[in-house]
């Protein structure tokens, strides 16, 4: 009808859109390269750009070891994730194991706040001499995660036809063999869009990691670039140096898997 | 022949009776165990915590019985944090599911565009919270923020304004940043939703005259009914988890004005030590949790059931 003004309004929108969800990281770009001075004067772009910062801080904070840290564990705790939840999962859709309760459970898990858990996994982390490990780390994220883990990829395990797992099972294959060989790459990029974002919540966590993981050694990204925030990282260019540092791993990953994690994400885990 | 007929049966024997059984409970056994140490097991923990005298240190010093529930409940800091959980909760969600909706329409009917502002959007979700908070609080900033200056150069305003440090402007700054972060996955989620209508819905509609406002009002809203409400659920899950923002950019300040309940019981239990008393307001906290979302489960099945009813 308005056919003109529509397409307008689509624009106008599309670019403020863009405008909104670039700024935040743009301005963290930028001020990246700004002196405690450039800073004050609060303009979006540097006056001169100082590459200073960067070497600064990288060298007041041990930012490599803790991408290094986060990186390690992150990777470790997706891996765990996918391998306890692709047969859990195909268990409960495919074989109706503990189909009357189990799935019902596994969400309403995600349900309470992650505070909850602080506590009883501090002690139980004491207890078994994993506070302040990586391990730890590792292990807790590896289990929380499964119900997210559960929610993704339940919706491609459902799509695959049954008559393809009835054939494999006529030419004498177990579920465990069906799974592995016939169902398993039929949903690879499901499986790749989980490991995705298992990988990436670990990677992005901070609450259980701040109370989990207090030595340097063990210390996670997050929590390192909080705890600097203000003390050993004076200055706001170094902030946005860390704070950049940290986001660049997630961002190659989220850049490689787009196609993956967009497929993962509307699979329709709402129906 | 014989030889066949033995193999049968041992097959048949092995597919029946308990012992199948348990061999098919190893499939979900280690989920089942995770979630035994991810959930379970903390449920019966914080119950034992909270009954006891309980310091960080030195947890189950002496059994107190329900003191610290009493204690808790009779605290006004804490019934106003939970009150702050629960109405920033349903709050943020209403707004995020309004504006994720929009983008969402926005990415439909922009076709190849949308592909890139699809991927584009991704970035905010991807972002560790804790980076998005130090983001917005260095464009908050009173001294050297990006908007201060702005608005000082437009001449907007005289002095530099505190947005992180005046009551109000707190939590609408956490609102932005909060926005920024899980919008898009709103948006992708009501972008699926809305890819999953059958299209000849819409061209009938078109045929038939029907305005651009008509179409999404009359036709779009009822039929997406279900899985709104299915996206705002998670979403409401997602805002009773908010907890980096707030460390980064108000500590629970300025006073207790963004004190959440997590951040109250993580004050609580890490920097005063008395983890029985974290324990009770948790319990507490787990079951305002349960009462504002169980109503929203109940209304999501509600709309789903109604929708297959009407088709």
């Amino acid at each position: 009808m308005h056919s003109p003004t529509k397409k307008a309004v689509e624009i106008l929108g599309a670019a403020l859109t863009v405008a909104f969800f670039a700024l935040p990281i743009a301005f963290l770009i930028s001020v990246s390269f700004k002196t405690p001075d450039d800073v004050l004067l609060g303009r979006f772009l540097p006056t001169v750009p100082t590459f200073e910062n960067w070497p600064t801080a990288f060298a007041v904070a041990d930012l490599t070891q803790f991408i290094w840290n986060s990186v390690i564990t992150s990777i470790a705790a997706g891996l765990l994730t996918i391998v306890i939840a692709l047969p859990a999962t195909y268990g409960m859709v495919r074989l109706k194991v503990g189909k009357a309760w189990l799935p019902d459970f596994t969400l309403s898990s995600y349900v309470a706040p992650p505070i909850v858990a602080v506590l009883p996994l501090f002690y139980l982390l004491k207890t078994i001499g994993l506070l302040n490990s990586l391990s730890g780390l590792i292990l807790i994220y590896g289990f929380m995660n499964l119900p997210v883990a559960f929610w993704l990829l339940a919706p491609f395990l459902r799509q695959v036809p049954v008559a393809i797992e009835e054939a494999a099972a006529l030419d004498g294959a177990g579920p465990l063999l069906t799974l592995i060989r016939v169902v398993a790459p039929m949903i690879a990029p499901g499986i790749a869009a989980t490991l995705l974002i298992s990988i990436i919540l670990a990677y992005n966590e901070f609450l259980l990691a701040s109370a989990l993981s207090q030595t340097d050694a063990a210390r996670t990204l997050t929590v390192g670039v909080s705890l600097f925030q203000g003390e050993r990282l004076q200055n706001a260019g170094q902030m946005a140096v860390a704070s950049l540092a940290g986001i660049v791993p997630v961002y190659i990953l989220a850049l490689f898997g787009q196609r993956w994690l967009v497929k993962g994400l509307t699979q329709g885990g709402v129906k | 022949m014989a030889f066949a007929a033995t193999l049968g049966t041992i097959g048949s024997l092995r597919g029946t009776g308990p012992r199948r059984l348990s061999w098919r409970f190893l499939w979900i056994t280690p989920l089942v165990a995770a979630l035994t140490i991810t959930t379970v097991y903390p449920g019966i923990f914080l119950i034992a915590l909270a009954l006891s005298d309980s310091r960080l240190g030195r947890p189950f010093r002496a059994f107190s019985g329900l003191k610290n529930l009493a204690a808790s409940l009779g605290d006004p800091l804490f019934l106003v944090a939970l009150a702050r959980s629960a109405g920033y909760a349903v709050t943020s969600s209403v707004v995020q599911l309004m504006l994720g909706l929009a983008i969402a329409l926005l990415l439909s009917s922009l076709v190849k565009s949308g592909r890139f502002l699809m991927s584009f959007i991704l970035l905010p979700l991807m972002t560790p919270p804790i980076m998005v908070g130090i983001a917005w609080k260095l464009i908050l900033a009173p001294a050297g923020g990006l908007l201060n200056g702005i608005l000082t150069n437009l001449g907007v305003t005289d002095a530099p304004i505190s947005f992180l440090g005046t009551a109000g402007l707190s939590w609408l700054s956490i609102g932005v940043a909060d926005v920024w972060q899980w919008t898009p996955f709103i948006a992708i989620l009501c972008f699926a939703s809305i890819a999953s209508l059958p299209a000849d819905v819409f061209e009938a509609a078109a045929i038939d005259g029907a305005g651009t406002w008509q179409t999404f009002r009359r036709i779009l809203l009822p039929l997406l009914a279900p899985q709104l409400a299915a996206i705002f659920l998670l979403r409401l899950v997602i805002a009773f988890k908010i907890f980096d923002l707030i460390y980064v950019l108000t500590f629970g300040g300025p006073g207790f004005h963004t004190t959440t309940a997590s951040f109250h019981i993580w004050r609580r239990a890490l920097e005063q030590f008395d983890v029985g008393r974290a324990a009770a307001e948790t319990l507490i906290f787990t079951l305002v949790v349960g009462a504002v979302t169980l109503p929203v489960v109940w209304l999501a099945k509600r709309t789903a059931a109604a929708e297959a009813g009407h088709a």
